[in-house]
This record gives structure tokens, sequence and C-alpha cells, in this order.
């Protein structure tokens, strides 16, 4: 009996170290898998890239469609269904573990070019801002979201890049609470091209708040110039 | 046996107590961890805008003294560089965004300014009493902001001054009150630079640049009916379903195009809507968007181009010349820019995207164009296209040339537009027809989507 006892002891005080030098691994890769420079694919690219992930998948039967290089719904599913039964992070996005597992760790070799330049990155972290902070709204008002923060980004009194307005501190919710980790849906990815292509449904606005929600005193001293959804907007 | 199982109870209790006890301690020693590293950030950014700012006021009063014009580029292009650093760090500080609202701008403005200063001794201006007034302001500002800074500089050696901060700048906006010395230093700074006059100015972030108003709106203003049958008669109202209009604050007429915004349900597909912006004054669409899937191809680009082309003949948008065009998702967005006299107007700017299913058009934006267009007088230019010619570098290899209006601050110039390889990737070069200088280059990026400029 006294050896059960000992082997209790030891084994909860094994435990109790396990517990004492874990350090709790705060999921990096998570964090960052949107922000690296080679492409992942997602809804709405096009490109040969697209199409090897096409042909791969279709030859492993999770793919109905036709190879056209088009990453659409089609695609979309098949991603999703390959994940799936691969244990993968099923997000239907096609980033270096889905690329390794189908076999085409190449896909991120980045083509080296003297251009070197590209707005996905910006794009991608714009719809995922616009999918943290509006995703339940109608989509002219997820556009005027992402056009409030282009908005800025052209404004004296705010930082001049996508990201420094995105993660400026207390400046939106969903980046504090982490919800612009989300992973955007395609509606969300559309109206990040559709601002950064120009469209802005607000004119010039570099406010929004939800008066439902809304803590902060000093926003109501805003001027209100155009209602859509849950959100007023101002300057 | 009895006797035997009544300690083992209690000692699994107390190693239970002993087990949380140890999780929480580490618990603790990781927040610690956390906590310091962000308040070391914080310090960082706290002197890395006091250094900044230092060198801001230092190289001012040094410009507002320097004779030669050779001097004063190095200095304001120093001054600019250290202002958009301490914007930048600023902007990075747990503050909320009102305490910080006029410092940032007056540091975006002071680096624009330096910029415009840097503009004019380049092209062999000196500074104007106006200008060399508006200088010493903003000295005098980066000053106060300076002692400001100076006196929390004293009072950061408590300890977790300013992860303290951090959590004030988050409550204060319930309790309405700055709860820490660092919030009120600020936002008394902040009241100063609200003051300052404003800085006239030809640049992106000069106060008339953002406050600018479209000039190819000119009627009068149009009542809510009018706005709404001009959004049916441009969507088509055969399909038009039930119509609603986006409610607007009372504060509409402040933005750079006030309008109203309409939502029009199709009447033959449930789940499609179609977006419609009126402009107020005149009455004009300004944008339309129907947000639809496509998943099919059948139209070509070429196709989609015409049935584009054909859309902005029969809105009445004549002169229209398509520029380059992005594809995404089954649709292309064409951007058609105005010509007049052969000469290509890139201000007035017209995009309209075509969906390559059906080959609807399922966007269109006028923004850019009610903007900027006008009846514009274009003279001969004084240069000969030889004579801008020599102005490109030698080994430019040119595609094509020809005269394009393009905007510059609140200007517009012409230029000679030249097309080009360079090293291995396209641009586009512009000499200003007048004058002769190299106005812009742009680079030209093809991607799977596209051509983008940079």
């Amino acid at each position: 009996m006294k050896k059960k006892a000992y082997v209790t002891l030891a084994l909860i005080l094994a435990f109790t170290a396990i517990i004492q030098f874990y350090e709790p691994v705060y999921n990096a890769n998570s964090a960052n898998k949107y922000s690296m420079i080679p492409r992942s694919l997602y809804w709405g690219n096009q490109g040969d890239d697209v199409k090897r992930v096409q042909d791969k998948l279709l030859r492993w039967g999770y793919y109905d469609g036709n190879i056209d290089g088009v990453y659409g719904a089609r695609t979309y599913r098949a991603v999703r269904r390959f994940q799936e039964r691969n244990g993968l992070g099923v997000d239907g996005i096609v980033g270096p573990s889905t690329a390794i597992a189908l076999g085409l760790p190449e896909a991120f070799a980045q083509p080296v070019s003297a251009q070197g330049t590209s707005r996905s990155a910006d794009e991608y972290l714009l719809a995922r801002c616009i999918h943290g902070e509006a995703r339940g709204e109608p989509y002219v008002g997820k556009v005027a979201v992402g056009a409030v923060i282009l908005n800025r980004t052209r404004s004296p009194q705010f930082p001049n890049t996508i990201a420094g307005v995105i993660y400026q501190p207390l400046a939106f919710t969903a980046v504090a609470d982490g919800q612009i980790n989300l992973t955007p849906n395609k509606d969300s990815i559309n109206a990040a091209r559709d601002a950064l292509n120009g469209w802005d449904p607000t004119y010039g606005t570099l406010y929004y708040w939800n008066p439902a929600t809304a803590t902060s005193k000093w926003i109501w001293s805003r001027k209100v110039t155009l209602k859509i959804g849950k959100h007023w907007f101002g300057i | 046996m009895r006797k035997r199982r009544s300690w083992i109870a209690p000692s699994i209790l107390s190693l239970l107590l002993l087990l949380s006890v140890v999780w929480g301690y580490n618990q603790y020693n990781i927040r610690r961890q956390y906590e310091v590293a962000l308040d070391n950030t914080y310090q960082r950014l706290f002197y890395d805008v006091k250094s900044h700012v230092d060198k801001v006021q230092v190289n001012l009063s040094k410009a507002l003294l320097a004779t030669t014009k050779e001097r004063n580029v190095l200095l304001f292009s120093e001054i600019m560089n250290e202002a958009t650093s301490a914007r930048d760090k600023l902007a990075q500080m747990p503050i909320s965004h009102n305490d910080t609202v006029a410092t940032e701008k007056f540091l975006s403005q002071a680096a624009d300014y330096s910029y415009f200063i840097i503009q004019k001794h380049m092209e062999g201006q000196e500074i104007t009493p106006e200008q060399r007034s508006a200088l010493k302001n903003i000295q005098l500002n980066a000053a106060s902001f300076n002692n400001e800074l100076n006196t929390l500089a004293s009072r950061l050696a408590e300890d977790n001054f300013i992860v303290g901060m951090a959590n004030a700048g988050r409550n204060q906006g319930n309790e309405g009150q700055p709860t820490n010395a660092f919030v009120t230093s600020l936002v008394n700074m902040d009241k100063e630079a609200a003051k300052a006059p404003e800085l006239i100015y030809d640049g992106p972030f000069a106060d008339q640049m953002l406050n600018r108003k479209p000039v190819g709106l000119s009627g009068k203003n149009v009542d809510l009916e009018i706005a709404k049958n001009a959004a049916l008669d441009f969507l088509g109202r055969e399909m038009a379903g039930d119509i609603q209009v986006f409610e607007e604050g009372e504060n509409m007429n402040e933005v750079r195009i006030p309008i109203y915004t309409f939502q029009i349900a199709s009447n033959n597909q449930r789940d499609i809507f179609t977006y419609v912006s009126v402009s107020k004054q005149d009455g004009k669409v300004i944008n339309m968007t129907t947000p639809r899937g496509v998943n099919q191809k059948n139209l070509s680009l070429e196709e989609g181009l015409k049935k584009a082309q054909e859309f902005l003949n029969q809105k009445g948008f004549d002169n229209m010349e398509a520029n380059y065009n992005l594809r995404y998702d089954g649709t292309v967005l064409y951007n058609f820019v105005y010509k007049q006299d052969d000469i290509t107007i890139y201000p007035d700017l017209v995009k309209v995207k075509v969906a390559l299913d059906t080959g609807d058009i399922v966007g269109f934006d006028a923004a850019a164009y009610y903007m900027n267009h006008q009846d514009r007088n274009l003279n001969k230019t004084a240069l000969t296209q030889a004579q801008a010619q020599e102005k490109i570098k030698a080994n430019f290899a040119i595609d094509s040339v020809r005269l394009a209006l393009i905007p510059k601050g609140k200007e517009e110039v012409i230029c000679y537009e030249f097309k080009g390889k360079y090293d291995g990737s396209d641009f586009i070069v512009y000499i200003n027809g007048e004058t002769g200088q190299e106005e812009q280059i742009l680079q030209i990026i093809q991607n799977e989507n596209g051509t983008l400029t940079f």
C-alpha cells in the first residue's frame, strides 16, 4: 500500500513539475500566418499556382471543376475537404502547411522579380479587419469600414500605413479582442478590394461607431454624416 | 483498512492545493514578464518620440538661421524624417486617439510642410516671409511639446508608469476624465497644438487639400425624390425592385461629396442588391455597385471592355479612353480617363466593373471624375516632344509617348508621358511640358490580376 502512495506522490510531483515548467505556447504561427511574404492562396486568387493546386486536388478526387486557375467556390470547398481529411486547420486557404501537404512547397517559392511589389498582404489585412469589425453588416457597410481605414492612412491625424491604422492602440475593438485573426469570408475580401480600388461609400469620413455599444464619450462629439446598418459614420 | 484510507483524501487535497499555488505563481511570473516587456516597449517609444521632437525643434531653429538653400534642403529633409518618426511612434503608444489628434496632425503637417519647402528650394525659390512665420510657429509648437515631454521624462522613473497609462487610456472613455499625469500632459499639448494657425501650402496633408470640394458638380441641390429617380433611371427601372435610402447624419453636407445612398433590390433575384449613391448637388450618380458572385466566364476581356464602353456612352460620358484594368473573381474593373484635344486627363477618372458571365455592369464609380472635371484651357506646350525626351535617362527604352495632364498638389500640370522599360521593369516618366522638370515616375506592376501603378 505504501508503495502505491509513493507512486501517486511521484506522479503528482511529476505533474507539478510539468506545470511548473510549462511555458504556454501562444500560437505565434496563427497570429502571423497571413502576414508572411510568400503568397497564400485564397478565394479570388488567380494564376498558375492556383492551377497547380487544382490539378493536385482533381487527381486526388477532392476537386470536380475545371483547371482554370481561378480560386472560386469549388476550389474553396475542395481545399476545405482536403484540409479536413488531412487534419489541417480548415480555413479554405492554401498556406504553407496545406501547400506542403499537397506536395507543392515550391508554390511558396516567391518568383524573384525586379518588381517585387505587391498589395495582396495589405488587401488581406484589410479584409481581416473588415471581417472582425463588420461581418454582420450589409456589403456597403463593409466597404465603408474599409474606406474609413484607407481614409485614415491619407489623413495627417493618423498613421499613414494600413497596418499602422489597424493596429493603432485602442482604435478598433476587433483588434483588441483578437477577432481580427478570424478567417475573412469572401464578402470581406471583396469589400477590401472594392475599398482599395477606390470605392468610398462615405466620401471621406474618418470615424465610425456603433451607437449601441460605443463606450467612448468623445466619439459622440464627432459629426455624423451617414448611417449604414448598425454603424454611424462621421468626421 | 479504514484507518489507512483516512490520510489519502487530505493528502491529495493538500497536493492539489500545492499544485494550484505553484500554477498560480507560474502564471503570475509569466504575466510579469509580459508586463515588463510591454513596459519596455512603451518606454522606448516615449524616449524615441522625445528625441525626435527634440531634433525637429533644433533643426527648425537652425533652418530659420541658415542662409543657403543647400543647407536648408538638408535641414528640412532631416526635419521631415524626424517629424514622421515622432508621429509614427506617438501613434503606437497606448493613448486613446482623441488625446493626440492635434499633436499627430501637427507632426504630419510639419513633415509635409518641410517637403513643400524642399520642393520650393529645388525649384530655386527662396522662403517667403509668410512661410518663415509659419516655420516659426511650427518651431514654437515643437518647443512647447518638447517641454511637456521633458517634464514627463523626469517623472518616468515611477515603476510601471506607462503600463498604468495603458489601463488609464482604456478606462478613460468611460469616465471621461484622464486619470494620470501622462495623459493629462498630452491632452494639454494637444490643446496647444489645436490652436496653431492653419498652414497654407501645397501638399497632401494641407488643410485646403483635405477640405477640397468637387469642381465637377455645379448645379443646384436636388431633393430626395429627384435623386431617387436619378438612381432608378441609372440602374434601369426594369431591373429595380424595392428601393430604400440609407439614413444620413445631420452633418452630411460636410463630407467631400454629400450624397444620398440607396439600396435597390433586384426585381428578379431576391438576394441581390445594388447600392447607388447620388450627389445632392446636381443629382449625379457618383457610384453604383452590385456585389454578386460571378462563377462563369463567358466573355473575353475585350468583349467586357466593349460592354463598359457602351455603358459609358449610354450614360453620357464621351471622350473616355480605356486605361488599365484589374481582374477579380470573374469581374473586370476597367479604368477610363477623359481625353481632350488628344491629351489624356488623368484626374478625370471613371471606373466600370463588368461581370464576365452576363456582361452586366456591376460597378461604376465617378467620384474622381466629379471631384476634378472642369472645362480646361489646354495650351500648346512650350517644349517639343524631342526637347522633353532629352530629359530622360539615356538607356530608358521608350515604348510610347503622349501628352497627359496629371495632378500636382492642387494644380494640374501638362506633361509628356513616356512609357518604357528600365532594368527589366516597366515605368512611366512624366516630363513637364512647360518647364522640362521630371514631375513624376510611376512603376507599373503586372500581376495575375492586372496592372497596378506605384
